[in-house]
C-alpha cells in the first residue's frame, strides 16, 4: 500500500498487541485482546454485535460481561479479515454470541469468521468462509477457498477443505510445531525483525 | 501456472529393498550393485515411499525413521466427530461404526443437520418482539441443513422428540410411514399366529398381511429373517443327523458351508464344533418370513418417477456412495437412485489412534485417551531426530516465465540443514551428477561434508543472542559489499545449529526435439526439477551401559558413533518450457 505513516504503521500495546492503524475495530470495548496479538491494516472486528438479550434467568445476579470477541494470545490476524460474532434466536429472540478465539490462531487474508469458537493452534488460509455458531477444536488446519457450513464441529487434529468442508485429511504428529506463531509476531510491528532462515 | 514452492521429501526406509533383503542378516557383505543404485523420486513406486518431514516418526530403539505406511496402528478411542463423544468399543459391535446420538449429515451435500422445531420457524419476526416470553419448543422436529437448505420434510420425515434422533430415524420410513424392525415382524407374526385381535403396533408400511409371501422387505429385516431361518435349518439338520457327510458337504445348501458363513457374517454365534458330520442338503427360504425376496423385475414404477421429477430428482454417484448401508434400503437393485430416498447420514466415528514400530514393536506415538485433549504420552517425530532441510533461490538467471527455472543456465539455491539434535552432527551428501528420468539436469553440492553444531535450550539462545549475532556468517567469504560468492567446499553461512550449503543445478531442456528417442508428450510434473538427495548423519553418544546391545568388553568411557542415512528429495522449481 502507501508508505510506511513517520508514527508507525502499528500501535503496540503494552501487553504487546500490534494493532495496525488502518485496521478496522468496531465497537473496541467489546473486543478483548490477549496480548502478543497482531491486526494487520483493514483487517475488521465487529465488537458492536455484542450480546443483545441478557441471559436474565440464568448467571445468578453476577454483571454478564458484554465481550463481543475475545482473542488470545499471539494470533494473527491478516489483512482483509473479518471477525463477526454469530447470531441465533434465544429464547424466541435475536441475539448475538460471543466469538471466542483461542491462542495461536492464523487467520488467513480475507477471510470472514463467524465461529463460536475457535481453539488454540489453528490455522485458518486465505478466503475461507466459516459459518455461524462453528467450533473449531484445537490444531485444525482449514485451506484456502473453504466453506465451513454454519454449526459445524471440527475435531482436533483435522485438515478440512472443499465447500462445504469436509475433513480430507489428518494433522500429523510432527506438524503440531508448525502452529507456533511466535515468530511469526517478532516478523510485523514497527521494526519487525526480519524472519528467521 | 502457480509456481512451485520448493519441497523437501524424505524416502522412509521401509520400502528399501536393500533394507528389507537385509534385515533378517545384519551384517551380510555389502551389495555392489545396492550401493550404487540411484533413488529415482520419478519411479511410480516413489510416489508411496516419500513423506514430508512431518509425517514421519522416529523409533529410538532402531534408530530409524518410520512412515505412516509401516507403523502398525492401534486404536486408543473411538469418538464422534460432531458430538465429541467417546464411544465405548463395547458399543461399537452392537451399534455400529456410527455416531447414534444426534449427529447427522445432509444426504444431498455432506454438511452438518440440525435438529430444528417445525413450530417457531416460521415467525421469527413476531417473536423477536421485546415481549420476552419464551416461545415453546415443541412440536414436530426436523433436520435441517444450513449449507444447502435440504431439510428432513423433503423426504416425509419429522419427529416428536429433539433428542435420540438416530432412534427415532431408525423406525421411519421415507414418507413418515413407521418402519418394521425384525423384532417388530416376529411379534406381528407371533400376534398373527394366535389369532389374537387389536391393532398391530404400527400400520404397516404396504398392503403386507400377515400371510403375504412376497412383503417386501429391507435389508435389514430381509437379514435377519435369512437368518433365523438358516438358524432352524441348522437345528433340524443337527437334530436329524446320522453318518454319511463328505460328499454332499460343498455348495450353498450344505449345512457346514452355511454354519461357516453364517459364523462369518453373524460374529460367530451359530458356529459350532459339531458341525462335523451333517448329512444332506437343507431346503431353501421360501417365503418373506423366511428371507426370500422376488426381484422385483417390473421397473416402470421407477421410469414414472424418473419421468416426473427428471434429472433433479436423481441422486449423485457421491450422494449414494454417501449413503449408509442398511438403512431402510429396498431390497436388489436396491441403492436409491431418488433424491426422495436419501437418508440423513449419521456422523462416521473418528479415532485416536498410537502407533508402534513395526520392527522392534515399541511405541512410537501415544495420544491421550480422552477426546477433548490434545497432548500425547509418547510422541517420537522425525523432526526432532533428524535435520530439517529447507531450500531457497540464491542466484537464479531470469526466466522468459517469471517462477520458472530457465533451462541449460546455472541456477544457485541454499540449502539450510537445522539440527535438532543435542549433539554435534556430522553431515555427508551425495547427489547424482545427473538427475534420473528423461531429462537429466546436472547437479552440482559446492559443499558436500560439514558439521553441524548442537542445538540448545531456547533459553540458552534467549540469553546470548547478542553473541548469535556474530557467530552467522563465520566462514562465509565475505566480499566488501556484502554480496560473496559461492565457493566449492566452503559452507556458505552457519548458524547456532543450522548450517547453509550451496547447490548449483544446471536444468535440462524440455525440448522434445533433441531428446533422440522416439519423442512422448511431456507427463504430467515432468518438468519439476527433482534431485535425489543421499543424506547421512553421523553423531556420537555416550555410551550408556544400561542399553541392552551393548557388549561387555567395550569401553564405558569412548563415546558410540550412531549413523542414519537415507534418501531424500529435493523439490526445486518448475523447469521453464520455452
Amino acid at each position: 500500500m502507501s508508505r510506511r505513516p513517520p508514527r508507525g504503521e502499528y500501535i503496540e500495546t503494552d501487553t504487546g498487541n500490534k494493532v495496525a492503524r488502518k485496521a478496522n475495530l468496531v465497537g473496541t470495548q467489546n473486543i478483548m485482546l490477549g496480548g502478543k496479538t497482531v491486526i494487520q491494516p483493514e483487517a475488521m472486528i465487529r465488537g458492536d454485535l455484542a450480546r443483545s438479550v441478557q441471559p436474565s434467568s440464568s448467571s445468578g445476579g453476577a454483571p454478564a460481561s458484554n465481550t463481543a470477541v475475545a482473542i488470545g494470545r499471539y494470533c494473527f490476524l491478516s489483512r482483509g479479515c473479518c471477525l463477526r460474532p454469530p447470531g441465533r434466536l434465544y429464547k424466541g429472540a435475536f441475539t448475538y454470541m460471543a466469538l471466542r478465539v483461542g491462542d495461536h490462531v492464523f487467520i488467513g487474508p480475507g477471510s470472514v469468521i463467524q465461529a463460536a469458537s475457535i481453539g488454540s493452534h489453528v490455522h485458518i488460509g486465505a478466503n475461507v468462509v466459516i459459518g455461524e455458531l462453528a467450533i473449531i477444536k484445537e490444531y485444525v488446519k482449514i485451506l484456502d477457498g473453504t466453506v465451513v457450513p454454519a454449526n459445524m464441529v471440527i475435531p482436533s487434529f483435522s485438515i478440512v477443505a472443499g465447500q462445504p468442508a469436509r475433513v480430507i485429511g489428518e494433522l500429523p504428529e510432527g506438524g503440531h510445531e508448525a502452529f507456533e506463531l511466535r515468530e511469526l509476531y517478532k516478523t510485523v510491528g514497527n521494526n519487525p525483525q526480519p524472519a528467521p532462515s | 501456472m502457480a509456481p512451485l514452492t520448493p519441497y523437501t521429501y524424505i524416502q522412509c526406509p521401509c520400502s528399501d529393498a536393500s533394507t528389507l533383503g537385509r534385515q533378517a542378516d545384519g551384517d551380510s557383505p555389502e551389495d555392489d550393485d545396492l550401493d550404487d543404485r540411484t533413488f529415482d523420486p520419478r519411479a511410480p513406486r516413489s510416489n508411496y515411499s516419500l513423506y514430508p518431514l512431518d509425517y514421519l516418526n522416529y523409533c529410538e530403539d532402531c534408530q530409524q525413521i518410520r512412515c505412516p505406511r509401516c507403523v502398525a496402528e492401534e486404536i486408543v478411542t473411538y469418538f464422534c466427530p460432531n458430538c465429541l463423544f467417546e464411544v465405548p468399543s463395547s458399543n461399537l459391535k452392537s451399534e455400529g461404526n456410527r455416531c447414534t446420538r444426534s449427529c447427522f449429515q445432509c444426504p444431498v451435500c455432506i454438511g452438518p443437520l440440525s435438529v430444528t422445531s417445525i413450530e417457531s420457524q416460521p415467525d421469527p419476526n413476531l417473536l423477536a418482539a421485546p415481549d420476552g416470553t419464551p416461545a415453546p419448543h415443541s412440536g414436530p422436529y426436523i433436520l435441517t441443513c444450513s449449507y444447502c437448505n435440504w431439510s428432513s420434510t423433503e423426504i416425509g420425515i419429522k419427529f416428536d422428540k429433539s433428542n435420540s434422533i438416530h432412534a427415532q430415524l431408525a423406525k421411519l420410513n421415507n414418507g413418515g410411514t413407521a418402519r418394521l424392525t425384525a423384532k417388530d415382524h416376529k411379534e406381528r407374526r407371533k400376534e398373527g399366529s394366535h389369532g389374537l385381535a387389536g391393532p398391530p403396533a404400527a400400520p404397516a408400511p404396504t398392503a403386507a398381511g400377515n400371510g403375504d409371501d412376497n412383503e417386501e422387505l429391507d435389508v435389514e429385516t430381509q437379514f435377519a429373517n435369512l437368518k433365523s431361518f438358516y438358524q432352524s435349518q441348522l437345528a433340524d439338520s443337527t437334530a436329524g443327523s446320522s453318518g454319511l457327510a463328505g460328499l454332499t458337504d460343498l455348495g450353498f445348501s450344505s449345512p457346514t458351508s452355511l454354519s461357516r458363513i453364517m459364523s462369518i457374517y453373524t460374529g460367530g454365534t451359530v458356529h459350532d464344533r459339531r458341525a462335523k458330520a451333517r448329512p444332506g442338503t437343507m431346503r431353501e427360504a421360501l417365503s418373506s418370513d423366511e428371507g426370500l425376496q422376488i426381484a422385483s423385475l417390473d421397473e416402470s414404477s421407477a421410469i414414472r418417477e424418473l419421468h416426473e421429477a427428471g434429472y433433479d430428482g436423481t441422486i449423485s454417484t457421491e450422494q449414494s456412495t454417501n449413503q449408509p448401508p442398511h438403512l431402510g434400503e429396498v431390497y436388489l437393485h436396491g441403492s436409491s437412485r431418488f433424491a426422495s430416498s436419501l437418508r440423513p447420514i449419521p456422523y462416521l466415528l473418528r479415532t485416536k489412534r498410537s502407533k508402534r514400530c513395526p520392527v522392534c514393536r515399541h511405541i512410537i506415538s501415544k495420544p491421550e485417551a480422552k477426546v477433548a485433549t490434545t497432548r500425547f504420552r509418547i510422541k517420537l517425530v522425525a523432526s526432532a531426530y533428524i535435520p530439517t532441510i529447507t531450500i531457497r533461490p540464491l542466484n537464479i538467471p531470469s526466466s522468459p516465465i517469471p517462477g520458472t527455472l530457465p533451462p541449460l543456465q546455472p541456477s544457485q539455491f541454499i540449502l539450510t540443514f537445522q539440527n535438532p539434535r543435542f549433539e554435534t552432527i556430522q553431515v555427508t551428501l551425495a547427489t547424482p551428477a545427473k538427475t534420473p528420468g528423461r531429462f537429466a539436469s546436472k547437479v552440482t553440492v559446492l559443499c558436500p561434508q560439514f558439521e553441524i553444531d548442537a542445538n540448545t535450550d531456547v533459553w540458552d539462545e534467549a540469553l546470548k543472542d547478542s553473541s548469535d549475532k556474530t557467530k552467522i556468517r563465520r566462514r562465509g567469504a565475505a566480499g566488501e559489499d556484502g554480496t560473496h560468492q559461492a565457493e566449492a567446499g566452503k559452507i556458505w553461512e552457519r548458524g547456532r545449529n543450522w548450517v547453509s550449503i550451496v547447490v548449483e543445478v544446471v536444468p535440462a531442456s524440455l525440448r522434445m526435439d533433441l531428446l533422440e528417442a522416439t519423442a512422448n508428450p511431456l507427463k504430467e510434473d515432468e518438468d519439476v526439477l527433482e534431485i535425489p538427495m543421499f543424506v547421512r548423519v553421523e553423531w556420537e553418544v555416550e555410551a550408556g551401559g544400561d542399553e541392552v546391545g551393548t557388549a561387555p568388553g567395550r569401553d564405558r568411557e569412548t563415546k558410540e558413533r550412531c549413523e542414519l542415512a537415507y534418501w531424500c528429495v529435493l523439490g526445486f522449481g518448475r523447469v521453464s518450457q520455452a
